[in-house]
């Protein structure tokens, strides 16, 4: 059983068609990438996936789990994580509260336990600090883990970002065009970093323009053009698609 | 009886469509909410009283000397107090800068003119008109055409004459209309200005319908045009209209069949069944925002 | 990689990033400086001899645990409330009425005032879902002015603009609240309850889901933040101590009208929040001091107070919008 199908995906934004019958499924453990011109959909069904949106067609079930149109703080407490195309990391407070606030839904503490148990809080806030670091170390960022996130360099932020929605342990890893702004260096460091993940056992879908970033982390790679699903393959096959190289013809990605 | 209160409920609808386009326009475009605006046209209002009745001076005379200066004030808070935090992110710090310079001015209209009730005099006559079998006083007929006149001259202003349609292009995008080369700054004071000077305008005629100015006017009068514009829809100047209408209308017909004392607290339950509904407005638009 | 394990946040933590910091690492130990304050504060009265002045310092207390709450709303969860003198005043009549009318003793009647602030507070909230930003704060303005205007109108239950007087001096476990310094003591008492109850709650994942809804309400929803029910939350919370503060100045002033919350009190909340700094949890203490000690000083010309809190609204938010303590978040 695939970790998540998606079937005949399809959104309409009043008269716009921004999917349309996208069907596709992520295996556990995989990296599958998502590229496409702009404007193509993808990210688009990555809102729709994380419930920002609702499909105005098709469905997702994700674990078994019919997910379609569930909210999406839902969403995440099923064990879908996400970054943003446009980086929102919370800006005026530190990176380790950033990545407290991504441990939320694992922290077991409701109001009661707030208010009249002490000891129970603290053990609890303890550990989710101790997790919290562990995830900042592995991206080397535990000499920051007091600056304010709005203060870090772009990659770090970035990087923030990612370590914030791992540290939940996601089933999958939502990443929205992680590149963005990156040099060669960083973007590098980034796909060992997302192998990395991949080790410890999370399947991440990652969407990006980047074609060489693209290439050297995706095991399988769909593309997708005004809002349909164009073609699927493996790198080489995709990167030797005379089609796909078409509709990047007069389109900023680098082929 | 029915139709001289919906009389009543047209003119005093009109009026406050005036009081309300100044109010729409200014959050159309900067998403700032003028909590202002109804204490810098009681101002205008107030001048023009002691025009009318400590210096007896001409009518037309005392109304165009009001509204200028209402216009003025208008700016002269945009400048000082609105302009700095046009680039502001929170939106919540330029609202409350507004109410700030609310009570700076209402304060100082109080000082000047008191918390009582004060006799604005009759502008126009006060004989009535015999038509289709309806006594209607002529200052009634004479208002509504006053404020209908302005607001037509307003709308056709914003269509064909240059700076009319400036401001238009700002509404629309401010970075794009000053890319056009429209002066940003030089438009959006004069937004402010003209929604002063029709507010003050409204604020005389409403007056001298009721023969009354007071402080507490200035208040209601920012309520009752921010819920004009979201009944309306902000932005659109046949929101304003519309919602100007209704809400003049109601509260006539409620003032009469119902009780007087009533009026306000139902204004803001209309104010909030419309938020909770549409609180785009009859006239708006919902926008979807870009994730 | 280092294995650091990060000490417990303190309750001074959460004032990090402001100047509070400076000013307190003079004090060498921190623990130190908690104990004289609070020696200070218990002995204060003794120091006192005009009784005048402890009556604004009441004020003060008062005024603090009612921006302490606020704050939580407005500078911890980003959501500007300008009905906040509602709770208030609804706290305030429902002690008066459960006192006069039905024969409570103070302690149930304050903790139900609070409740039922609490609960109309949740109401409040409700709507944070479909109406939004700018059109929300006109909501609460709405929401603030329909309640006093029942209030004025609902002369068989409120007894109109008159109000309700004749409060009974409150007892408390036969201690007998009548001076001056007896109101201190008992604000004192509340006002140690509000800090140390939002301080737990601030540093808990409460605090941290209210100020990432306030940061970035999306982000925080794909943090698995059930924004609208937590804005219902905080809501709730943080009216819940306005309901506390109507309790006590139903008793304290032995009357309770519907001018004690007209939309000029919920304004002059926020400037005290906005002054002393938002989203910091003591910081408001600081804009009650400084707009408290403005309205006293320019007592003598009473009919330009709201002219001088105009004023200075906007100078600070011109020059300062982040208060005197205030996090970075607000920053011009």
């Amino acid at each position: 059983m695939s970790l998540l199908t998606a079937s005949k995906i399809g959104k309409n934004f009043g008269g716009v068609v921004a999917l349309n019958n996208v069907s596709l499924t992520v295996e556990k453990g995989e990296i599958v990438g998502m590229i496409g011109p702009n404007g193509s959909g993808k990210t688009t069904f990555i809102n729709n996936l994380s419930g920002i949106y609702s499909p105005t067609a098709g469905n997702f079930i994700f674990n078994d789990e019919d997910i379609t149109g569930f909210e999406a703080h839902v969403i995440t407490g099923k064990g879908i994580s996400r970054t943003f195309q446009n980086l929102r990391v919370f800006p005026n407070i530190s990176v380790l509260e950033n990545i407290l606030i991504g441990l939320h839904c694992k922290i077991d503490i409701s109001l009661w336990d707030v208010y009249l148990r002490f000891l129970k809080t603290r053990k609890i806030e303890a550990r989710a600090r101790e997790k919290a670091m562990k995830v900042l170390a592995i991206a080397n960022l535990t000499d920051s883990h007091d600056t304010l996130a709005k203060n870090l360099p772009y990659g770090k932020q970035r990087l923030l970002e990612i370590c914030r929605a791992i540290v939940s342990d996601p089933y999958l890893l939502l990443l929205d065009e992680p590149c963005a702004g990156m040099n060669p260096v960083e973007m590098d460091d980034l796909a060992d970093f997302i192998k990395i993940l991949q080790k410890r056992g999370i399947t991440v879908f990652v969407i990006e323009h980047n074609m060489r970033f693209i290439m050297s982390v995706a095991e399988r790679i769909i593309v997708l053009a005004n809002g349909l699903k164009f073609a699927e393959g493996t790198p080489t096959q995709i990167q030797n698609d005379k089609k796909v190289q078409a509709i990047y013809l007069g389109d900023e990605g680098d082929l | 009886m029915f139709f001289d209160v919906l009389f009543v409920g047209i003119m005093v609808g009109a009026i406050y469509t005036l009081v309300t386009i100044g109010y729409s326009m200014v959050y159309s475009i900067l998403k700032l909410m003028n909590f202002a605006h109804g204490d810098v046209y009681m101002f205008g209002t107030f001048i023009c009283y002691t025009l009318l009745a400590k210096y007896n001076m001409n009518p037309i005379l005392a109304i165009i000397i009001a509204a200028a200066l209402g216009g003025l004030l208008a700016s002269l808070v945009e400048i000082v107090a609105y302009r700095r935090l046009r680039a502001e992110q929170h939106r919540m710090i330029s609202m409350i800068t507004a109410l700030g310079a609310a009570y700076v001015i209402q304060n100082s209209n109080e000082l000047k003119w008191g918390n009582q009730v004060l006799p604005f005099p009759s502008i126009l006559s006060t004989e009535a008109l015999h038509v289709f079998g309806l006594n209607i006083p002529l200052t009634q007929i004479i208002t509504l055409g006053i404020a209908v006149g302005l607001i037509v001259l307003f709308t056709l202003f914003l269509k064909y004459h240059s700076y009319g349609k400036a401001i238009l292009c700002v509404s629309e995008d401010i970075p794009t209309a000053s890319l056009m080369g429209i002066p940003i700054n030089k438009t959006i004071t004069m937004v402010y200005f003209i929604g002063g000077m029709l507010g003050v305008i409204g604020g005389i005629l409403y007056s001298s319908s009721y023969n009354a100015v007071s402080l507490a006017m200035g208040f209601r009068g920012t309520i009752i045009a921010f819920t004009a514009a979201v009944i309306g829809g902000i932005g659109s100047l046949s929101g304003a209209l519309i919602g100007g209408m209704i809400m003049g209308i109601c509260e006539n017909f409620i003032g009469v069949y119902v009780s007087s004392a009533y009026r306000d607290p139902i204004t803001f339950l209309l104010l909030i069944i419309i938020l909770l509904v549409k609180p785009t407005g009859i006239m708006g638009v919902v926008e979807q925002s870009k994730v | 990689m280092k294995n650091t394990i990060i000490e417990q946040k303190k309750p001074f933590n959460d004032l990090k990033n402001t100047k509070f910091k400076s000013v307190l690492s003079l004090a060498k130990n921190k623990k130190g400086l908690f104990v004289l304050l609070t020696l200070v504060c218990i002995l204060l009265p003794n120091m006192m001899t005009n009784m005048y002045y402890l009556g604004i310092i009441n004020y003060m207390i008062l005024y603090s645990i009612l921006c302490m709450g606020l704050n939580l709303i407005l500078g911890y969860a980003g959501l500007l409330s300008l009905g906040h003198a509602a709770f208030y005043g609804l706290g305030g009549y429902a002690t008066a009425i459960l006192i006069t009318r039905y024969g409570f003793g103070f302690l149930p009647a304050m903790i139900i005032s609070g409740i039922i602030a609490l609960l109309f507070g949740m109401l409040l909230g409700l709507p944070t879902r479909k109406v939004r930003g700018d059109y929300f704060c006109l909501l609460t303005i709405a929401f603030g002015e329909i309640f006093r205007l029942v209030a004025q109108a609902w002369i068989g239950f409120t007894n109109g603009a008159m109000g309700i007087v004749g409060i009974p001096i409150p007892n408390i476990l036969g201690w007998s609240i009548r001076t001056e310094v007896d109101f201190y003591y008992l604000g004192l008492m509340l006002l140690a309850f509000t800090y140390f109850t939002l301080s737990l709650l601030v540093h808990s994942r409460f605090g941290r889901a209210f100020i990432a809804i306030r940061e970035d309400e999306l982000a925080a929803s794909v943090m698995g933040i059930n924004t609208a029910v937590y804005k219902i939350i905080v809501f709730g919370i943080g009216c819940f101590y306005a309901g506390l503060a109507g309790s006590y100045l139903a008793v304290y002033q032995t009357t309770i009208t519907p001018s004690n919350f007209r939309l000029e009190e919920s304004c002059l909340m926020i400037i005290m929040v906005i002054v002393g700094g938002m989203g910091s949890l003591l910081a408001p203490i600081a804009g009650v001091i400084v707009m408290t000690l403005a309205t006293e000083y320019f007592r003598g010309i009473a009919e330009y107070r709201m002219l001088i809190i105009g004023v200075i609204m906007v100078v600070v938010l011109l020059f300062r919008p982040q208060g005197i303590f205030g996090t970075s978040a607000f920053k011009g």
